[in-house]
């Protein structure tokens, strides 16, 4: 049962968009008269660029609801994308009212001008970083937790031998475990898939586990009633009703694989990657290319997270909070 | 006491096992390494290379022996400046109040993707894209600004931590709001209830157990959090400030100490977190005794038969 909300009356659609357009206007305004000056901006200059923010956000939160039911992933974006955009005008109108040091903070513009002169140096540390480090330890690092967590679900032995400890595993901070890593594998790229390995797996194991032995007694009742086999039991009931639980490790996952990649290479990396160049340019203050490189990293991180997602879409579909 | 003690013998098997396979595995990964520094002809106080495994200054695996004596150095005295008592109770404090700061923003995200779908479309992908981003390039900024307005030491740590830390807690309890069945909310709209009666009495109440999983997710991330703020920004005092300095210096034995005590640190964290759990809501641990997991889970055969 959808309640279809009825339309909004046209000149309602245009006022909202009117808001919009007023506080990009006021923004880019401030930004195209203080484009090469040098000095702060007065007081009332800074407090129009918050009102043209105020009005932008608010032309947002009324423009968006017309976008709610949209099920075109593209057009459904536009939200997403105008609040960006909205950040990105305030904060450029704001660095130049203030006029803040672009060695602490660089303008938006100018974040964008270096981005493209170093791509290719960037690219070549995404590949390092991304899909040698990062996705290699994911893929391992899943594979293993969703198998050791079938195997513990399966033996009563090792539910009580090893589960407590994964437990306990997943509470240690991993950063302190990344120096030590990087000191006994090496330098290379294999240490910081190793530690993103490690990073993954205790998630997915405890998640995994979970959606294995958190079945109704029921459903239980009734396999057993079918004399269903374990392997069957496994195959239409336990794996199934994991998967939700499954799907939410390897969502956070991708995030953890991207920070463990990047900070691992805060503690030695070959002259390659984006944590070995954010450390770099961030201590000779080179903060425009810290968020371009930034700009890299949440990328790849946002596609990364929004391919899970969509698998787990595809696959446990009929889960109730899909509905 | 009873409910654990299932758990203690396959526990101890499986340290024990840990244990045993530990001595082989440091002999076989320090040998090479003790090999070549006596090739070097370096003045070593140890004739073979199975006795200087044991005595490396920069082992792959530390030995039992060098591990206990770089934790005595490290301990104590427990006021020391520049033990790990006083600067893991720095960082635990920086962690905790991360933790509080977090679990606001996220309750405020999670309600938002709860109740509108605007809300949701328009941040929700900001809200992943934030966790995508180092916290260690903006560490260093975040600090400046801060102390341009006096607010220095493990403040600007503790921000740091509630940066990471928000969103397990955020995805975690949004979740929880949309997690009780369509029949109970049909019921809610039956009974008349507005949206907030529908919150106060459904969506909070099923979302705690969510937000109890949330936050030991977000204890561990807080904690990493502070951590590589105090690596990445200069710090007086906190595990990361050691870290730092004995990664610099190449201390490997220290290394593991200082790895070893921020996992025990990380264990009681979080198990303060289960404290607390077991304290607010006491109907779950009720539940847990009355139908016992292992019971209605385990793929077992003497009820089958």
């Amino acid at each position: 049962m959808v309640v279809q909300p009825s339309k909004p009356a046209l000149s309602r659609v245009l006022l909202d968009w009117m808001l919009l357009v007023l506080g990009f206007g006021l923004l880019l305004w401030f930004i195209a008269i203080w484009w090469n000056q040098s000095e702060p901006a007065s007081d009332a200059q800074k407090l129009l660029i918050w009102g043209g923010f105020l009005l932008a956000a608010l032309g947002i939160a009324r423009v968006a609801n017309q976008f709610v039911n949209t099920t075109n992933p593209v057009i459904g974006f536009t939200p997403a994308a105008l609040t960006l955009l909205v950040v990105v005008v305030t904060a450029e109108a704001l660095l130049r009212a203030y006029q803040v040091p672009p060695g602490l903070i660089p303008t938006p513009s100018r974040v964008l001008s270096t981005f493209f002169a170093v791509r290719d140096v960037l690219l070549q540390d995404a590949f390092q970083t991304v899909v040698l480090e990062a996705l290699v330890g994911y893929l391992i690092g899943c594979g293993l937790g969703v198998i050791t967590a079938l195997l513990v679900s399966r033996y009563v032995f090792l539910e009580r031998g090893l589960l407590p400890y994964a437990t306990v595993f997943s509470s240690i901070p991993i950063v302190a475990l990344a120096p030590v890593l990087v000191k006994m594998v090496g330098i290379d790229w294999q240490s910081k898939a190793v530690i993103v390995a490690i990073t993954v797996f205790f998630p997915v194991v405890v998640n995994t586990f979970r959606g294995l032995t958190e079945v109704s007694p029921l459903s239980l009742d009734l396999m057993r009633s079918y004399a269903a086999s374990e392997v069957q039991q496994y195959r239409w009931l336990r794996l199934p009703n994991a998967l939700p639980f499954i799907f939410n490790a390897l969502k956070l996952g991708t995030t953890l694989a991207m920070i463990g990649a990047i900070v691992g290479e805060f503690f030695g990396a070959n002259g390659q990657g984006l944590g070995f160049r954010i450390q770099i340019e961030a201590g000779r203050f080179g903060f425009d290319i810290v968020w371009s490189a930034i700009i890299v990293a949440s990328l790849i991180g946002i596609a990364w997270y929004n391919l899970v997602a969509w698998l787990e879409r595809r696959l446990t579909g009929w889960h109730v909070s899909f509905r | 006491m009873t409910r654990i003690s299932p758990q203690l013998g396959p526990m101890l098997v499986v340290a024990l096992i840990v244990l045993a396979l530990y001595w082989p595995l440091m002999y076989l990964a320090n040998i090479p390494a003790a090999q070549r520094a006596l090739d070097t002809g370096a003045a070593l106080p140890c004739k073979t290379a199975f006795e200087c495994a044991t005595q490396l200054r920069s082992p792959v695996l530390p030995s039992p022996q060098q591990l206990w004596n770089g934790f005595r150095n490290l301990m104590f005295p427990l006021n020391s400046p520049n033990a790990i008592p006083l600067n893991a109770a720095v960082t635990a404090l920086e962690t905790v109040v991360g933790l509080l700061l977090a679990a606001l923003v996220g309750f405020f995200f999670a309600i938002g993707i709860v109740a509108s779908r605007a809300f949701e479309r328009s941040l929700l992908p900001w809200i992943v894209a934030s966790q995508t981003i180092p916290v260690i390039a903006i560490a260093p900024m975040l600090v400046v600004l801060l102390g341009q307005y006096g607010v220095q030491g493990w403040i600007p740590k503790a921000i740091i931590a509630a940066y990471i830390a928000f969103f397990p807690i955020a995805i975690g309890v949004a979740k929880g709001l949309k997690s009780p069945d369509p029949l109970s909310l049909d019921l809610m709209k039956t009974y008349n209830a507005n949206n907030w009666q529908t919150y106060l009495m459904l969506r909070f109440p099923a979302s705690i157990p969510y937000l109890f999983t949330a936050f030991k997710v977000a204890m561990t991330a807080a904690l990493i959090g502070a951590i590589v703020a105090e690596i990445s920004t200069i710090s007086f005092q906190g595990i990361g400030k050691m870290l730092a300095e004995n990664s610099r210096a190449s201390d490997v034995v220290a290394m593991w100490v200082i790895m070893l005590s921020s996992a025990v640190l990380g264990i009681l964290l979080v198990a303060l977190v289960n404290w607390t759990e077991r304290l607010v809501t006491p109907w779950q641990r009720a539940k847990v005794a009355a139908t016992p997991m292992p019971k209605q889970a385990r793929v077992s055969k003497q009820e089958g038969g």
